[in-house]
């Protein structure tokens, strides 16, 4: 399957790839060889737009995946799915109303079925899910309820420092501890599921209705 | 690590403190300074080598002294280093403490203003070969790292690849006798591209690696823009290859850090430092004078920032360190 990975990092790119493949059961191909890359949460909601329909119009893309970090912002509830209850502050929300109205806007696609999209939310970030299973601590509700009473549990930093072992972690070491954290989860996915079921459950979600 | 350096009557800098981590990026301005903080450590390093009258401030009495005060901070000792350039000569002073690692550090400072066309120059051969500012002596080092160092020189080599894939290996040619000059192969085709030939970015990129990857490094890196002439997508592995320098351990290292200072005017390359405020210092330009202060000091910095790029917000004004009447 062609599907094409919107991410900060090759070693975002490279964990994403394994989780995707472990949720749909078969192995995808990329279609942008260069890989497309955002830089920060405001630069991919200004160039989501032109992403998808690059992707939409111009590639043989069938699937489209996108996780965004949602550092300080609220993290997706169930509650949102729900109709005209989405969270203008939920960041997976305000992505999904990007590609919804870039869909509505777009001609169809010359004789390929349309895109389908997978968009996820890790809380704060993707090196959270990464220690599930590792650290019993890390996990949305944790987040949330450290959030709710005015205080942050843990920091983007000492995720980083757990999974990487250092705050400035190089390239490679980022993406072999990454890799090595994906591929043990995807032997269950379960505990990723219960403890990010926002962020992470609502992205298994999409790509098993693929 | 040297936790800050103090500036009296040195050039733009009357009268300022440049705080210190072991890793820094300075902002600001043209005119506001940057280059200058980043010479203090040479000139601390030879103060004998210049004269007050290239130093001091325009427009200060000539009675007054040029001061630079570096502070040195280690477990159980602060060291001060000082140095005042006078009509009368040139002092150096110390404080009470242990100066040798102090003093060892000045002595390994070293500055580069990396120019891909001194770069890319064939370089002869000699025992003790070294990086110059410039970059010039850059075959003659990596001939060096690859005999005494061949595994690091191939970890540089296959880092290399990964930053540039057009090409798969560092090779040397000899165009004279005791010569070296640098080229590349490219991937396809095992073409070989001589140093002159290859773009501006290729071969910053290739010098930025090597300072990274020295087995001896220099105690203290300063460093002019050495995002200059690189695509934003390099800008992360620019990056690493400084903090390889600064947190050797976050690279799988095992060596001292090195004390880096740059400089740059590229927003891209400022956002990947988002999550360290702290590492970041804006240079202002007050008049003829500048000052320096952490971004991190800013009591309001996480309330300001919010969901914004940091460029966006540096470029806007309202963090300093942007050019007066633009």
């Amino acid at each position: 399957m062609n599907v094409a990975y919107y991410a900060e990092s090759p070693a975002d790119e490279a964990a994403l790839k394994i989780l995707t493949e472990a949720i749909l059961g078969r192995q995808t191909e990329p279609v942008i060889h260069v890989g497309l890359r955002y830089r920060s949460w405001p630069t991919v909601r200004e160039a989501l737009r032109s992403v998808f329909l690059q992707l939409h119009y111009g590639t043989v893309a069938e699937g489209f995946v996108l996780v965004v970090d949602s550092n300080g912002s609220p993290s997706h509830s169930p509650t949102h799915e729900q109709p005209n209850a989405r969270d203008p502050q939920c960041r997976l929300c305000q992505l999904r109303r990007i590609v919804e109205e870039a869909q509505q806007q777009a001609r169809p696609r010359p004789h390929q079925a349309p895109l389908k999209i997978a968009i996820g939310l890790a809380v704060p970030a993707i090196e959270a899910w990464l220690l599930c299973g590792a650290d019993p601590h890390v996990s949305e509700a944790t987040w949330v309820s450290g959030l709710n009473e005015g205080h942050t549990p843990y920091t983007k930093a000492s995720l980083k420092n757990q999974l990487y072992g250092t705050t400035h972690p190089s390239l490679p070491i980022e993406t072999e501890a990454m890799v090595a954290a994906a591929s043990r989860l995807a032997q269950n996915l379960e505990g990723l599921t219960n403890l990010f079921p926002g962020g992470f459950g609502t992205l298994q979600s999409s790509l098993k209705s693929w | 690590m040297f936790e800050s350096i103090k500036f009296q009557n040195f050039k733009a800098l009357r009268d300022t403190t440049l705080p210190l981590s072991r890793f820094t990026l300075i902002i600001g301005p043209n005119g506001s300074g940057k280059s200058t903080a980043l010479n203090a450590f040479l000139a601390m390093r030879q103060p004998a080598a210049r004269n007050v009258n290239q130093l001091r401030t325009a427009g200060v009495n000539e009675e007054q002294p040029v001061v630079l005060a570096a502070k040195w901070t280690e477990p159980q000792n602060d060291f001060l280093v000082t140095v005042q350039w006078a009509k009368t000569g040139v002092q150096q002073l110390s404080s009470p403490g242990r100066q040798d690692n102090p003093r060892k550090a000045l002595n390994g400072a070293r500055m580069f203003s990396l120019d891909a066309g001194a770069i890319a120059l064939p370089v002869q051969l000699q025992p003790q070969i070294e990086l110059l500012p410039n970059g010039t002596n850059l075959a003659g080092v990596l001939d060096r790292l690859r005999d005494q160092n061949p595994e690091r020189f191939e970890s540089l080599n296959k880092e290399l690849m990964r930053w540039i894939p057009e090409f798969d290996k560092i090779l040397f040619e000899t165009p004279g006798p005791g010569q070296r000059a640098l080229a590349l192969r490219t991937r396809e085709g095992q073409y070989t591209i001589k140093a002159v030939d290859l773009s501006q970015g290729t071969l910053i990129a290739i010098a930025l690696l090597t300072i990274g990857y020295l087995p001896y490094p220099p105690t203290i890196v300063c460093l002019e823009e050495p995002d200059h002439g690189l695509h934003p997508r390099l800008l992360r592995d620019v990056r690493d290859a400084l903090y390889r320098l600064a947190y050797p351990e976050g690279s799988g290292e095992k060596r001292e850090p090195v004390q880096v200072i740059a400089t740059t005017h590229n927003p891209y390359f400022l956002d990947l430092f988002r999550d360290h405020p702290d590492e970041i210092v804006l240079a202002e330009k007050v008049g003829l004078e500048s000052k320096f202060s952490r971004l991190s000091d800013r009591k309001d910095l996480d309330e300001i920032l919010g969901d914004a790029p940091l460029s966006e917000v540096w470029y806007s004004g309202v963090l300093g360190g942007v050019p007066a009447g633009t």
